[in-house]
């Protein structure tokens, strides 16, 4: 018995006398989804932020379908009303070097898919911005299709951010701060007509729509990759 | 051992300088931090608990590093959130990182470091409680219920889908602890049912993101369910009424017939006891007594004429071709007559009754109704015609027609194949097709020549031929009534048959009485049935030198009309007595068949097909074997004629 207790007598004493290492030696190695605690993982795991990368993505694109549609109804007469890609109306994102084909998609590889994604996020920040300050500008517009512009901008922002994360997590690339298109591709010009105006707003609002479907894709290809990657479309 | 306990000593000593140098003053304890939370996953807030702090004033500063990246930020702000909080603003906060959080106490002394917290701002969502929560009343087929309803937390941005939130409620009676809860799930609306009536309800709702915690409870919302009538309870109410009067109606019912009830249940079981026998008798011993008691007059018939009765006699009558046939159809006939007593059915279940005078009264009482009016009818003229008319065929039918009264309803009764399957009566006529005829034919030739029927009844008593005469005439007058219906195939045998009957019988007769009757002889007189009266009486009339009278001669002589059938004797012989004012009319046998036929004829004459009478008188005397009816008294009971008829 003295034994015993003299043990965990010394063991205790060094246990206080250390305490500040044990702050720093003993972390979780592994990450576990305990609710209620404050302790968790020093990192997400990769799995997770592709998770969530995707349903963010998913989010973006379900408003801004809402959206686009909401601002055709209003606003675009029906016989301008664009069911396919119109020559006149060009989006902006075009010149980016994005797979457009699915052929193309299939042999893309990871790191260039996730790269394609933050291209698209980050050449789309800007025109949100610019989008939600010209519907401001329209009579009419309802206050639910202004909500929605700025949420998309707002959700758009954090899109980058978790597409950053994501690609240093997995293809354990430094951060990159840099944007693709930081200029160039949009042009604030004021046009006289109205419709004219209406027209690129709403070209606009379709080609992000558009291109937040992209992002999905993209995101959920990748993580299909991640899990099984012969059975991937 | 000792090494442990210096070294705690000098850490104790350590710990304890700073307070040996007599000052208060100390770096300041260790905070921790308490919980962080986001209410809508775009922002979260870190609360922490300040330690002990030492004596001096305490400043805290929270700093935080965003995942892999050792980059240090101090709090943004420490006062939007409260005391000892920081609140991260959307912009600080990121999903895709993880925190580390740790919560600085500096002192003049020192400072100290909490713990650190790593944070996944994804699960530390708890969302603020549900707003706008209504609770209203409202009816289903009569039974109220509550709806409830809510909104989310105007933070969570829910419809986006950003945040997917489930919602659950809580509802408790006022002045009770318990708390009934209910999921909703993602629904924003919940029916509460099986209420109470005037109850005042509270009702509180919370909500939870997919990943995080339940919300506060909102704020309680009081309902009160107005008073409603409990249908279902009236209604268990009224049966409940109904079912107890029922009752009591059914208790009194049970009251007043409790004494028919018990015979009913209970029927008391009847006790030994013999008609006359007197136990105080037996106590006292004397047997003479009791035993007289018991002796009943009249049984056993002690009359030699009754013993004699009881004898079997049959005169044989030796008749070729037609008796041999006879015979031989006499056992079928036999089978017949069970056949057919089988096959018709008779209130009476044929034997039996034949014993108890009462029911032979009743029958031929039926019977003789029927007999009464055809009776009247023909009686005299048949007399005469019939004679050859029977010769010929009628007579079989006739007496078959008188024996069996159920002929007008067109069955055979059982009666004459009761009597019937006498074995030695196989005088059936050959040509017998129909069982019944067969039966009649047996029967007849039984019951009107005992003895001729067959060889074996040769020994029968005179009697029964001399019967043979008389009811012939009988039967004559009786058989008109029937004979279009009946066959005519026997005639031939039965001509022959009844010729030859008639003069066995009247040979029979001529001895018979020797033997049957009584020891006055008298001559065999003819009698003629004239009708049976109420009180179910053959009244007979006497003939004259075996003619009939004719139309005018039923009412020869009334006041010996009255004849009484005394009893049917072993010859299946009807006794007949005639009650003749000083007179004694002898009958034989044969008489009192003839009454029996006669009986048997009237009603049966009624009817077309009545085929059985002869039977009929065989068969009442087969009945009545054992009540030999003396004819010497000449009384002969009704009963047993009407037991012809009856069937």
């Amino acid at each position: 018995m003295n034994s015993m207790t003299g043990t965990v007598a010394w063991r205790a004493v060094w246990a206080a006398l250390l305490w500040p290492c044990l702050l720093t030696a003993a972390m979780p190695l592994d990450c576990t989804e305990e609710q209620g605690s404050l302790y968790r993982c020093p990192s997400i795991s990769q799995e997770k932020l592709l998770d969530r990368v995707i349903q963010h993505a998913e989010l973006i694109y379900r408003v801004s379908e809402e959206s686009c549609a909401m601002f055709e109804e209003m606003f675009v007469p029906f016989p301008l009303r664009l069911q396919r890609n119109q020559a006149g109306y060009s989006c902006i994102t075009k010149a980016l070097p994005i797979p457009s084909s699915k052929s193309e998609i299939q042999h893309i590889s990871d790191k260039w898919l996730l790269h394609s994604v933050l291209m698209l996020v980050q050449s789309w920040i800007e025109p949100l911005v610019y989008l939600q300050t010209t519907l401001d500008r329209y009579e009419n517009a309802p206050d639910m299709l202004l909500n929605k512009t700025k949420w998309v901008s707002d959700k758009l922002i954090s899109l980058e951010q978790g597409v950053v994360v994501l690609i240093r997590k997995m293809l354990d690339e430094g951060m990159l701060t840099t944007t693709y298109n930081e200029h160039g591709l949009f042009q604030y010009d004021a046009l006289p007509d109205m419709l004219e105006s209406v027209m690129r707003d709403y070209t606009l609002i379709s080609c992000f729509k558009k291109d937040a479907h992209k992002m999905e894709v993209f995101l959920k290809l990748l993580k299909c990759r991640q899990s099984d990657n012969y059975n991937c479309a | 051992m000792k090494k442990p306990s210096e070294a705690v000593l000098l850490l104790l000593l350590l710990f304890f300088t700073p307070h040996a140098k007599g000052t208060r003053f100390s770096p300041p304890g260790k905070p921790a931090l308490t919980r962080c939370r986001s209410p809508e996953k775009e922002t979260f807030t870190c609360w922490w608990e300040p330690g002990p702090d030492g004596g001096l004033t305490t400043t805290y500063a929270l700093y935080y590093r965003k995942e892999n990246s050792e980059a240090v930020y101090e709090c943004p702000d420490y006062h939007t959130a409260g005391e000892n909080s920081c609140f991260f603003n959307k912009n600080d906060t990121s999903i895709w990182v993880n925190y580390n959080i740790t919560v600085v106490a500096t002192n003049t002394l020192g400072s100290t470091f909490s713990d650190p917290v790593d944070i996944d701002v994804v699960y530390i969502v708890k969302p603020n409680p549900p707003e706008k929560l209504t609770v209203t009343v409202m009816e289903d087929k009569g039974w109220p219920f509550l709806r409830v309803s809510w909104e989310p937390p105007h933070k969570a941005d829910t419809r986006s889908g950003w945040i997917t939130l489930i919602y659950e409620l809580r509802v408790k009676l006022e002045g009770e602890d318990d708390w009934e809860m209910h999921l909703a799930g993602q629904q924003k609306t919940f029916n509460i049912f099986s209420l109470r009536s005037g109850g005042t309800y509270h009702v509180q709702v919370r909500c939870k993101p997919d990943h995080g915690f339940w919300s506060e409870w909102s704020s309680t919302s009081y309902i009160k369910v107005p008073d409603y009538f409990h249908r279902e309870k009236s209604a268990w109410i009224l049966i409940m009424v109904f079912t107890a009067f029922i009752f009591l109606i059914l208790t009194w019912l049970l009251h007043m017939n409790s004494h028919s009830l018990k015979h009913c249940i209970l029927p008391p079981v009847p006790g030994p006891k013999i008609r006359g026998f007197d136990e105080k008798l037996l106590k006292n011993g004397k047997s003479e007594d009791i035993f007289s008691a018991l002796v009943v007059s009249g049984f056993p018939p002690t009359m030699s004429s009754n013993c004699e009765d009881l004898l079997v006699e049959y005169l044989e009558v030796y008749v070729p071709d037609e008796h041999e046939l006879m015979l031989e159809e006499g056992k079928d006939l036999h089978d017949h007559c069970l056949k057919s007593e089988g096959s018709t059915s008779d209130n009476d279940s044929g034997r039996g009754s034949c014993d108890s005078h009462t029911l032979l009264m009743d029958k031929c009482g039926e019977a003789k109704e029927q007999g009464r009016q055809t009776e009247q009818e023909e009686r005299p003229v048949e007399t005469q015609r019939h004679q050859k008319e029977w010769n010929e065929d009628t007579l079989p039918y006739a007496h078959e027609d008188t024996v069996s009264p159920d002929m007008s309803s067109g069955r055979v009764k059982t009666w004459p194949s009761v009597f019937c399957p006498l074995p030695q009566y196989s005088s059936s006529p050959p040509n017998h097709t129909s069982s019944l005829e067969i039966a009649k034919q047996h029967c007849l030739s039984d019951s009107l020549f005992p003895p001729g029927s067959t060889s074996s009844y040769l020994t029968h008593p005179g009697h029964s031929t001399k019967e043979t005469l008389g009811p012939s005439r009988w039967e004559f007058s009786l058989s008109n009534k029937q004979p279009r219906s009946l066959h005519p195939q026997m005639q031939t045998r039965q001509q022959l048959q009844a010729r030859s009957d008639i003069n066995l019988s009247n040979v029979g007769c001529e001895q018979a009485p020797v033997g049957l009757l009584p020891p006055t002889a008298r001559p065999t007189e003819y009698v003629e049935v004239q009708r049976v009266n109420e009180e179910d009486m053959v009244l007979l009339k006497p003939v004259a030198s075996g003619r009939g009278c004719g139309d005018g001669c039923p009412r020869l002589r009334q006041a010996e009309d009255y004849s009484k059938v005394k009893g049917v004797n072993s010859d299946h012989t009807l006794l007949l007595q005639r009650e003749v004012m000083g007179e004694e009319a002898e009958r034989c046998p044969c008489q009192d068949q003839e009454t029996n036929g006669e009986t048997d004829s009237c009603i049966t004459s009624s009817t077309v097909t009545t085929t059985q009478k002869p039977p009929a008188c065989n068969y009442t005397a087969a009945a009545v074997q054992d009540k030999m009816a003396p004819t010497v008294s000449g009384y002969v009971d009704t009963a047993s004629i009407f037991t012809l008829p009856t069937y």
